[in-house]
This record gives C-alpha cells, structure tokens and sequence, in this order.
C-alpha cells in the first residue's frame, strides 16, 4: 500500500507539473462535448423548430394546393414560403434559387391539380356504380413535383415526402367520399348533402417506451449526445497514458524501478489509478456541463436519473476499461508515435462500431453484431438505459459486466506482454 | 556461503538468445564484506550483464548469484531490500524536481515522513544541491543529474551498492567529491560497494581489490597493488592493457 501511494503521489505530481498536458486532459474532453451536443441540438431544432427554408408553389389554388399548404404549416417542419405561381414559374427558375441557397427543397402543386383529381375519383366512382368495368382506364396523373438541395439531410427530405404523401392521400380519400356520397344521394333521389368533418378519424399519439412508466421522455441532443461523447472522449484518456508508459520504459527510470523492492504491479497500478481518478473527474466535468452549463444555452437540462449507484458503477468501469485500454496499448508499443496512431483510430473505429457517431440500429445487420462487441456500445448501452430508458441496476449489470470483463481481459494482456517483453532470460 | 563473503558467484553463465557466444561464462567470485570492488573491462567484456543479473535485471543461462546468503533466483525480492543500485543511465524523472525525485525513490524504499525528509536534506546538502534541488531535473547539467542519480541508490542506506559507471561524464572535482563520500559510505556504514568503471586510475585509488575481465571472464583478481606487481606494470591502466590487449572494441 505504501508503494501504491508514493506512486500515486509521484504520478500526481508528474500531471501536476505538466500545465499543458493537464489543461488539455481536462478542457478539451468538456470542449468536445459542448460543440457536439450544440451541433446535434442545432441538428433537432431544425426539423422541430420551423428552422428549413422551403417554397411551395402552389400553382392548383383550390382543395389539393391548400390542403398541402395547410398541412405544411401545421406540420411546422419548415419554414414555409408560398407562391401561386406568380413569381416561380418554371422549375428552372426554383432549381436555380435552390442551388444558391434560398431553399433546402420546394414543392410544386400543377395547376387543376384538384380538378384532376376530382375527375379522376369521378370517373373511379362512375366505373363501380355502372358496373361495367372494375378497372379505371389510364387515369390522367397529377404530377408533384419535389426539388430538392443534394445537401440536404436525408432524414429531412423523407420528412417532406411523407408529409407530402400523406396530405395528398388524406384529399384523394376526402374527394373520394364526397363523390360517393353524391351519387348515393342521386340513387336514393335524396337532396341530402353529407359533409365530412375537416379532422380525421385517427388520431396519433407519439410516447416514448421507458422503464420506467411514469415517466414521459422527449427525446434532445442533451440527453442522446452527452453520455455518448463523454465516452469517446473519455477512452481517449489511452492517448497520454499510454505515452507516459511508454517514455518511462524508454528512459533510465524503467530500471530503478524495476530494482525496486515489491511488485511491479504495484508501481503500475499507481500510475492507473491516477488516470482512472482524472477519467472520473472527466466524467463529472462533463455531466456538470449539461446540468448547469447547457441550460442557459437553452438547451434541456441533462436528466441523469435516479440510479446513483449503477450510474457510479457503469462510470467506474468505462473509466476502468479507458484505463485498461491505455495500458494495453502502452505495453504493446514501443514508441509513443504507434501508440498515438494506433490508439487514436482503434478508439475512433469502437466509437464508431459502438453507436457514438450513427445509432446502432440504422446500421447494417453485420454492422449491428460487430457493433455489439466494442466497449464503447456498452458503456453507451448502460448510459442510453439510465439516462433516457429509466433504467435500473439490472438493466445496466449485463453492460457493467462486459466493461468489466474488458478491464481485466486488458490488464492480463498487458501484464503477459509486459512479462515477454522484459523477459529476463 | 562463506561467512565473510558479501557477494558469492558460482559458474555463472549468460547467453543472450540468437547470439552463439556467451557473455558471461562459468564466472567465479566473492566479494567480501565492507569492501569496495571494482569491476573493470573493455567496451562488452560482460560487466553490464553481470551487474543486470545481481541486480535481477537479467537471468542467468546457468549457475548461480547469492548476495548475503539470499540466492538471486530464490530470494530476490530480500536482495532487493538490501541493495542500493545506481544504473548507468541516468534514471530520473526529467519534469520533477531532484528532491522529488529522491522523496520518490526513498517511499519506494519504505522510507516515510520526517525521516525521509530529513534524509533527502542531507544527502541534497551533501552533494551540493542547497539551492536548486526544487528545481526539474531537466534544468540541472550533467553532473547534477550524476549526484541525483547517486543520491537515489543510497538514499535508504543499503548494505550493498551496486554502481554501474556512476561516475561517467563528471569533471574531476565532482567525481573526486563522490568517491571520497563513498569511501565515508564504506568506512562509517561498512557498506559494501561494487561498481563498474572505465576510470582505472579513480578504481586503483579508490577499490580494495579489481577485477579485470573481457569476454565474459575474469582475467585477474586481487588488490590493484599486487596485481600491479605482480604483472610489473606501472600502473593499473598497464595491467589492464596488458590482460585486455589494444585492440579497439564496439
């Protein structure tokens, strides 16, 4: 124990005299997070916060243009610009405002659109009254057209055409039974006129499925970013660990302590245990950040949850495999160049794998089954459950486990190469 | 082990793998009690290997090392306790400072609070560091890293001292200043020193008796006195080239 704490006051001292190295340990970690969790933010609020430029030119001015004009404005994904025609005339004209930036993408209603398609709904309901034919015959079609910025986020544009679909298929069904309802009138010699109701008969409720059922969640970049690029930032605590063992092993000093009295073990664990406390001191910068810093950005408040002691847990691990990860990397290079290369990629490709960068499950199957093996993917797993699922203990142990496998995995690696490198026969 | 010998040395031999000849080969020796031995020989006579197996560094291929009856591959962990070693290199801490350094090393060595902050005081005073010894190693020239080198294997007093060249780019003040606080360390603390050196001048003056070996083999033993006489040479530096040869070595 007395060896522990004179190495772990001598590597304390080591980072203390650094004023360089320990600025950078600690900001640029909670600087990665800000702009990340800031970019993603900006990333939600312009598909929720009316932030896109989008023009409609709505040359139809009757039930189809205005339903889907309507529509757009109380879908609220855009910022809606509309024009009857009258200043965008050809799509030339708008693919040229696209290109410079005016717009993200537009849509283009042709005129009688409504008519066109009231007449073809006519003649559909003309075909199954007179019953002499089930098949509507080449129907005239309504073409929409949507131009679209190459730049533009994939997810958004899926946004507009199925908004767009969905408003175009609500007036089809509307028409279809106004026209029905007429010529059931006109066989029963009735004047009634039904009218249909402007709401329609569902109503979608979205809710997000947490643990905890009381619970209701709103999905932000807050919540979705920070636990994610903590842990990137965290693992790259391998970087300057790594160097440190290996520029000790390289100078002199790497052999007075190995004539020390007591474990080598001993000596380096000290040297782990400090950079395990500045992993965890990363860690609580970070969540201090979205707690209290994010806020009065206007962004939401960080919700951590209730479970302190899975959170401490899970927190202790990822620092531990971090760690583990560091002198792993460390014992297997000889130079802190390799290990600067090789240790900064290998985390960027965990990262990577383990969801920090796209979620998991928009990646391909083989993807998903790699991804389930990088420790990274745990530790976002166990976070992701406390932090937005309401999770417990029990739904983080599985992931603490793995991390903690992972620790120990490392550190038997590192002490057999350790022992093949030094080997003193 | 025989009772006044301090360092016992039987056939030991070291092969490095993939190298066909051996660096050590079947050496014998014993080293007394409160003495000071010098271990002298050309560039790869086999002194660095042998001071890495006494030190546990290294294994040896073949015999055995006992030191204060402890053998080297039994009990290495008491020689360890007993040693003071002073490697080649200098084996500092660059970015902190000589009294760190040394309050470092003297924890490793279980020494604790005032009486380590008190033992470091005295050797830094000792060896001339009253005003920069809280400055980084970095900043010190050569020969302050040498005395801090020193300092750090005689910090917590051991009974024997392994130096291996201790003394290599010092000026001449500094290294007699060095010696003369050994031969005190060896006089007053009756602390065995063995060290290996090129300066054989300094080893003549300083050793009760040298060894002079090349290829992994002692080539002559005794008191740098008799051996000069008895190889009528001037000087040691005489006998040295005599038993050693002039060729140049890598």
């Amino acid at each position: 124990m007395h060896r522990l704490i004179s190495t772990l006051i001598k590597e304390v001292k080591l980072l203390i005299v650094d004023k360089t190295g320990i600025t950078v340990l600690f900001v640029m970690p909670v600087l990665l997070v800000f702009i990340m969790t800031l970019i993603q933010h900006e990333a939600y609020k312009s598909l929720s916060q009316s932030g896109i430029p989008v023009l409609l030119v709505n040359n139809d001015n009757d039930s189809l243009g205005f339903a889907i004009e309507n529509g757009f404005k109380q879908f609220g994904i855009c910022e809606l610009t509309v024009d009857d025609g009258t200043i965008y005339k050809s799509s030339d004209d708008i693919k040229k405002r696209i290109v410079e930036g005016e717009f993200l993408a537009a849509l283009v209603i042709p005129k009688n659109a409504t008519n066109i398609l009231r007449g073809n709904v006519d003649e559909l309901v003309n075909v199954f009254f007179d019953q002499k034919s089930t098949v509507l015959k080449n129907p005239e079609q309504v073409k929409v057209e949507i131009i679209i910025d190459p730049t533009a986020n994939k997810s958004f544009v899926m946004a507009i055409n199925s908004g767009l679909k969905e408003l175009i298929s609500s007036i089809k069904t509307k028409l279809l039974f106004q026209i029905m309802g007429e010529k059931i009138a006109q066989l029963l010699e009735s004047d009634s006129k039904a009218v249909l109701p402007d709401s329609d008969f569902f109503v979608y409720e979205e809710a997000y499925a947490v643990r905890d059922l009381k619970k209701t969640y709103q999905p932000s970049a807050v919540q979705h970013n920070i636990p994610a690029w903590a842990i990137f930032s965290i693992f790259f605590i391998v970087l300057p660990l790594a160097g440190s063992i290996i520029y000790e092993r390289s100078e002199g000093m790497f052999i007075r302590l190995r004539t020390f009295p007591g474990n080598f073990l001993s000596i380096l664990s000290g040297k782990l245990l400090v950079y395990f406390i500045v992993a965890i001191i990363q860690f609580v910068m970070i969540i201090l950040l979205g707690k209290y810093v994010m806020p009065l950005l206007g962004l939401p408040v960080l919700d951590i949850g209730t479970h302190w002691f899975a959170l401490t847990a899970l927190t202790m691990m990822l620092s531990l495999a971090a760690v583990s990860y560091g002198l792993l990397i460390g014992t297997l290079f000889n130079t802190p160049q390799q290990s600067a290369v090789f240790g900064g990629i290998s985390i960027l490709i965990m990262s990577a794998l383990g969801g920090i960068w796209v979620p998991v499950n928009i990646m391909p199957p083989v993807m998903q089954t790699i991804s389930s093996l990088s420790p990274l993917n745990w530790a976002l797993t166990g976070y992701y459950e406390l932090f937005i699922k309401g999770g417990d203990w029990y739904a983080t142990q599985y992931q603490i486990l793995k991390l903690g496998l992972f620790f120990v995995f490392s550190i038997v690696i590192s002490y057999r190469l350790y022992k093949l490198k030094t080997r003193i026969n | 082990m025989k009772a006044d010998c301090c360092i016992q040395i039987s056939n030991l031999s070291k092969k490095y793998s993939g190298n066909d000849s051996f660096a050590l080969k079947e050496m014998n020796l014993d080293i007394f009690n409160g003495e000071i031995f010098g271990l002298l020989g050309p560039n790869g006579a086999g002194k660095t290997t042998f001071f890495s197996i006494i030190c546990g560094l290294l294994q040896a291929s073949s015999g055995n090392a006992e030191i204060a009856g402890y053998s080297i591959s039994k009990n290495l962990e008491s020689i360890k306790k007993i040693i003071g070693v002073v490697p080649q290199d200098i084996a500092l801490y660059p970015t902190l400072s000589g009294r760190d350094n040394l309050l470092f090393i003297g924890r490793m060595y279980g020494l604790k609070g005032n009486v380590l902050k008190e033992r470091v005081q005295e050797c830094l005073s000792k060896f001339g560091f009253d005003k920069n010894s809280d400055e980084p190693v970095k900043n010190y020239s050569g020969g302050m890293k040498r005395r801090i080198n020193l300092i750090g294997g005689i910090l917590h007093e051991p009974s024997i001292l392994l130096l291996d060249e201790p003394t290599v780019g010092m000026d001449v003040q500094t290294r007699t200043s060095m010696m003369e606080y050994l031969k005190e360390l060896n006089v007053n603390k009756k602390m065995t020193i063995l060290y290996t050196s090129h300066y054989l001048e300094q080893a003549e003056l300083f050793c009760d008796r040298v060894a002079i070996m090349d290829q992994g083999k002692i080539l002559c033993l005794g008191s740098p006195l008799d051996l000069i006489r008895q190889e009528n040479g001037t000087d040691l530096e005489d006998v040295f080239l005599k038993f050693t040869g002039r060729k140049i070595r890598d």
